[in-house]
């Protein structure tokens, strides 16, 4: 147990090492910009809130919606925790620190698969905080309810381990069977995993979720028509929730009339998710043992024997750069899956949306018939799109977010090369900027042909995507340049705490914000006087800003990378 | 071929000076050993010789060329061999050397030529079409050496190169060095192998707590011809003693 203890502590505190001894400064300074991310979030947060009050109002407190809750926060618990079980518990690149150990390696699972755990209760708490609580404050509920929230916070988690390592599982074995290639290996963990993320969503879109019948449109009064949604929604999810039952369990003893119900509905729920508990530990422990062993026979079994004809033809500083890059990034199973995996979504999420809005029963119109039907439509869906795009895509491009803390120990090669620190920056943005343009143009091709957005305009915010995606990349490779992580050994935990994706997501909400604002007073002017020019002179404005912001952006990062790059001890 | 006047280093996080004052002169066709016990400065000096840390005060030069203003001209003058054999580990063998020469301006034919000759000198042409990753800590070493060898430096510069080495890829590396060195070039070696310093350098330098404590030939640093170097190196460097 001991032994377990200090090992649990020990790869717990070791993701959060560097946070320690930060200056007062860069402390204020953290804290300044969780303030103003906080505030930027804030009216998505209490619109989530709100709604789920008052779903807790109107559906008055219901078992089965109250699960279908629980179930949501799962997904998004399972949505952002799955990479950290794969890469933390089951890519085992740490085996030949942690074996020489007296300690048996089921202990060293187990405290690996604790502080997957306790990295998914942070999440699990924020879920509840949004979701949960508002709804039972919606549904007046007891002090129990608020009792058995935090418990839920603990038992709510249960569920996402145990689908993240089912899910981990066949991956790792496919990626062994079939992936004998790096690259193989990369783009069958993102298939699966877009796959699995595919099969979630499009479950969660048949559970009914945003979709309504049109009877429901008789209603002229809004609260009778929510009302009568949640009735329809909540009919749907009759019968299905059960299925659920550790969670069904869970809600029923927090929505508890009586102790006893209470008592046994807690046991019940506990129990499960303890049974649940036994089996991811039961299931997976061969598994880990398996891993670990190919992770420690790999190296040897691998090589191949024989001359290799080479390609030593000259393509040019900068190309050879994002080639060595790319290659190096792609074959990584961490960083390729992080970074191309990443990108996909944004793509895929536009696919599932066009499931939520674009599909409707036979007989009746679609939420994206109804609205692509009004002139104001070609006019304000793109920028919203556009919006969507920017937001998502900076913040999810690992390449761009994180080009030199990458390179890791191997920092002194792009120190000592006799290469200007600025065509190595160039080569980095540009590939970032690549890969992101290479995303872009798909979600545009599919915005195009699955949401009706006129070809002409697709290609603009095709343009301004480039150009912002380019302008913000600097932003973020100077930020990780000022402050890079180096001397990691799992990428994951080496960057728990870095808050540059973070501050490219401020970045883009600011450029959202300003292309609001330049964008409304040409919308009014349209609908006032429909001239196709207003929303030409539109576009031109805002793809010359995003221009401009590329060209401000680059000529930042170059003022003042040098200084930062030299400033690198190694 | 290399000088250091007045060099000086203090890590960002350190209060303590790494390299104090260091004033050090190599001349071509020499084989400059440099001694000192652990944390005694010894990769710092490399690292600001080879332009990956940038002193405090003090100006290096190679071949005349000041590393500060010159940065790239100068750094293009030096194979650098380093002690931690962190590479690109997702790399293939022949990829790297590929990069590695293409930033030095090698390509083509003479890429590939050196590629041929050297992997062929230290066993490595089984190896080189596997990822790095696979490889053991001496084949990376001998990769390393490869790396600073395919644009034909005048200046060989090596932290710890016999460090994990098969006792025949360490003899062919100190003949190589000989080589190298005889041809008018300059090679300048760190190492803890206190014979092999003794058997192959021309000159040696012992550093202390990032001080110079004694630079000369081995001759004149020995006295008594009888005195080891081994007992020279634990006397000079001891607590308190300095030369």
């Amino acid at each position: 147990m001991t032994k377990y203890l200090t090992l649990t502590k020990l790869l717990f505190l070791q993701q959060f090492k560097t946070r320690f001894g930060i200056d007062k400064k860069k402390r204020r300074g953290t804290i300044a910009l969780y303030v103003v991310l906080i505030l930027c979030f804030a009216p998505t947060v209490v619109t989530v809130a709100a709604m789920m009050y008052f779903a807790g109002k109107f559906t008055h407190g219901n078992a089965d919606f109250g699960t279908f809750l629980i179930l949501l926060c799962q997904g998004l618990v399972l949505m952002f925790g799955i990479h950290a079980i794969i890469s933390n518990v089951f890519v085992v690149k740490d085996a030949e620190k942690l074996l020489y150990l007296p300690v048996r390696a089921y202990v060293i699972f187990l405290a690996k698969l604790t502080v997957a755990y306790l990295n998914e209760l942070i999440t699990t708490a924020v879920t509840v905080l949004v979701v949960l609580l508002p709804f039972g404050m919606g549904a007046s509920a007891g002090v129990g309810y608020y009792f058995m929230l935090m418990v839920s916070v603990v038992l709510i988690p249960m569920l996402p381990m145990l689908l993240s390592t089912l899910i981990a599982m066949p991956i790792a074995a496919l990626v062994n069977l079939f992936g004998k290639n790096s690259y193989t290996k990369t783009v069958l963990r993102i298939l699966l995993y877009v796959a699995i993320m595919a099969v979630y969503m499009y479950g969660m879109y048949r559970l009914g979720f945003l979709t309504g019948s049109e009877n429901g449109s008789a209603l002229d009064n809004t609260e009778e028509y929510v009302q009568y949604m949640l009735g329809d929604f909540t009919d749907k999810l009759n019968g299905a929730m059960p299925y659920f039952h550790p969670d069904y369990m869970l809600m029923n003893s927090m929505l508890a009339p009586t102790f006893t119900t209470f008592l046994l509905s807690f046991l019940a729920a506990l129990g499960e998710n303890v049974a649940l508990l036994a089996l991811v530990f039961a299931v997976s422990l061969p598994f880990y043992r398996r891993m670990l062993t190919l992770s420690i026979e790999e190296g040897s079994s691998r090589h191949k024997k024989g001359k290799e004809n080479f390609d030593t033809k000259n393509i040019g500083t900068i190309r050879q750069f994002m080639l060595t890059d790319i290659k190096k990034t792609a074959r990584d199973s961490q960083l390729g899956f992080q970074s191309f995996a990443g990108i996909i979504m944004m793509p895929l999420i536009v696919v599932v949306l066009y499931f939520f809005v674009g599909i409707a029963d036979d007989g009746d119109s679609s939420l994206l018939q109804l609205i692509t039907i009004s002139t104001r439509y070609q006019v304000i869906a793109p920028l919203v799109i556009l919006a969507y795009m920017t937001f998502i895509g900076s913040s999810t491009n690992i390449l761009g977010l994180y080009p030199i803390s990458r390179e890791n120990r191997a920092i002194y090669i792009l120190k000592s090369l006799p290469v200007s620190f600025n065509k190595i920056l160039l080569a980095k943005v540009l590939l970032a900027t690549a890969v992101m343009a290479a995303c872009d143009f798909i979600t545009c091709l599919l915005i195009v042909f699955l949401f009706e957005i006129e070809w002409y305009l697709g290609l603009a915010m095709f343009a301004t995507m480039v150009f912002l995606g380019f302008g913000s990349m600097c932003i973020t490779t100077l930020l990780d340049l000022k402050e890079p992580r180096l001397g990691w050994d799992n990428f994951n935990q080496g960057l728990k705490g870095v808050k540059n994706s973070w501050i490219a997501m401020l970045i883009s909400f600011l450029t959202v914000v300003t292309i609001a604002a330049i964008s409304v007073p040409f919308i009014i002017l349209f609908v006032a006087f429909d001239k196709w020019y207003i929303m030409l002179l539109m576009w031109l404005l805002i793809l010359g800003i995003a221009a401009g912001y590329s060209v401000v952006g680059y000529k930042i990062m170059t003022a003042k990378a040098t200084k930062y790059f030299e400033r690198i001890e190694v | 071929m290399i000088r250091l006047y007045n060099v000086s280093k203090t890590y960002a996080k350190a209060n303590a000076k790494a390299v104090d004052d260091l004033t050090l002169e190599i001349n071509s066709g020499e084989i400059f050993g440099f001694l000192g016990p652990n944390g005694a400065g010894k990769s710092t000096t490399i690292k600001m010789l080879t332009g990956i840390l940038t002193p405090d005060s003090g100006t290096i030069e190679i071949d005349g060329i000041n590393i500060a203003e010159n940065p790239l001209r100068a750094k293009a003058l030096i194979g650098f061999v380093p002690d931690n054999h962190e590479m690109y580990e997702t790399l293939k063998g022949t990829e790297y050397l590929k990069f590695i020469g293409t930033m030095y301006g090698v390509t083509g034919d003479t890429l590939k030529s050196r590629i041929d000759k050297y992997a062929d000198m230290f066993e490595m042409t089984d190896a080189l079409p596997n990822l790095i990753g696979s490889y053991s800590h001496g084949m990376k070493q001998k990769l390393s050496v490869i790396a600073a060898l395919v644009h034909d430096p005048k200046v060989w510069v090596l932290d710890e190169p016999l460090t994990g080495l098969d006792p025949q890829s360490a003899f062919q590396l100190k003949q190589m060095m000989r080589k190298f060195a005889d041809e008018g070039n300059t090679v300048f070696f760190s190492s803890h192998v206190i014979d092999v310093v003794e058997k192959v350098c021309d000159r040696i330098a012992i550093i202390n707590r990032g001080k110079l404590v004694a630079v000369d030939t081995l001759e004149n640093i020995r006295s008594d011809n009888k005195v080891s170097l081994e007992s020279l190196f634990l006397t000079i460097t001891s607590d308190g003693e300095s030369k």
